[in-house]
């Protein structure tokens, strides 16, 4: 019974992430930042930041994968997919009655200037739930060298977000092992 | 059957695409090569999936759907898209849960994070060159109202679903009733 609670609450919590979905998912992820690791303590910064990376570099759309992943991880797979049901369900809803009124609502001027004041919350919004993850993505100084790295190659090169994921993953490993040796060698147990 | 053919279009554009802006190309080709929707039909489509709530892949995956099949084809193109999440991603949970202090894991981990982090400030600079020109000119109204959330978020700790509201708000008066630029 505790269990259905659970999936319950969790589907209510993702319905109110999902009537603010603007900027293409990352304000869910600045109100799960807000939600499970500022107010309820639930994950840590890095456990939302792994979420995020994970469901970034599986195929699909990007936020519905990390409400599947962060769902799975608080109820099992009914939490995952209460998560995503939450999620699309405002989504869905607002844009069948949008084109419906499609035509009127694309040429009215209120619209387009309320829509122009919500676009400039998106980037504020991204900020502030990245700057919660800062602290603690960098285990080793190098690791400031492949944020600058992969920011430069999705900026300037466009490369594809699975092939970032995938230089982190192996610079991860390297620079894991050369730590762990460097560190195991001085403490002399290596 | 246009709904299962429907369906089977969603279930291929989710599966290929990385979300957001990259799922436009396999959009237009899947709509086009159907005779679902004219070329400037798709472009509103982007226009309309970038300005309402909601991630961009499902946004025209409803807006396609109903526009082919009515209410019933926006479900079946958005159940093809979300396909990829409820399969493959849940899959993915699972391997994650049970492997995520494994000693590789944490290694890759190490990785990836810095990784992420430098993708979203990649994100955040493309979305600033967009988000703040209005008619193809800087927009300083809509800078000025982005420093104002960024203010709230960070100093007074005010909830998204407010600061969103706000900037509406502020949209409406600085936009619509002064016509700033």
């Amino acid at each position: 019974m505790q269990r259905y609670q659970q999936v319950l609450r969790l589907f209510l919590q993702f319905l109110k992430f999902g009537c603010f979905t603007f900027g293409g998912g990352w304000s869910i992820v600045a109100q799960m930042q807000k939600l499970y690791v500022e107010e309820q303590h639930v994950l840590s910064s890095e456990e939302l930041l792994d979420l995020t990376s994970v469901g970034r570099s599986l195929p699909g759309i990007m936020i519905s994968n990390v409400s599947m992943l962060y769902g799975y991880r608080a109820a099992g797979l009914l939490g995952g997919i209460a998560c995503v049901g939450g999620l699309v369900l405002p989504p869905i809803l607002i844009l069948s009655l949008i084109t419906c009124f499609y035509t009127a609502f694309q040429s009215n001027l209120w619209v387009m200037a309320a829509m122009a004041g919500v676009r400039t919350a998106v980037v504020p919004i991204i900020i502030s739930a990245i700057i919660g993850m800062v602290r603690g993505a960098f285990r080793f100084p190098p690791c400031i060298a492949i944020a600058v790295l992969t920011f430069s190659l999705y900026l300037f090169w466009n490369v594809n977000c699975v092939w970032l994921v995938v230089i982190g993953a192996v610079c991860g490993i390297l620079l894991s092992e050369y730590y762990e040796r460097k560190e195991g060698g001085a403490d002399g147990t290596h | 059957m246009v709904l299962i053919e429907l369906f089977w279009s969603f279930l291929k554009i989710g599966f290929t695409s990385f979300g957001g802006l990259s799922m436009i190309p396999l959009i237009t080709s899947e709509m086009l090569s159907h005779g679902w929707m004219t070329a400037s039909e798709v472009s509103d489509i982007v226009a309309i999936a970038e300005m309402t709530p909601g991630p961009l892949g499902l946004n025209c995956s409803t807006f396609a759907g109903i526009r082919t099949a009515g209410p019933l084809g926006a479900v079946v193109a958005c159940l093809g898209v979300l396909t990829p999440t409820l399969t493959l991603c849940a899959v993915a949970a699972v391997f994650f849960n049970r492997f995520k202090n494994s000693r590789r894991m944490v290694q890759i981990l190490t990785g990836v994070r810095p990784s992420c982090i430098g993708m979203v400030a990649g994100v955040i600079v493309s979305l600033s060159m967009t988000n703040y020109v209005q008619n193809g000119a800087v927009s300083l109204t809509s800078i000025a109202i982005g420093l104002v959330d960024l203010a709230l978020l960070l100093k007074w700790k005010v909830s998204i679903p407010k600061v969103i509201c706000l900037s509406a708000v502020l949209g409406l008066i600085c936009f619509g009733v002064f016509q700033l630029p």
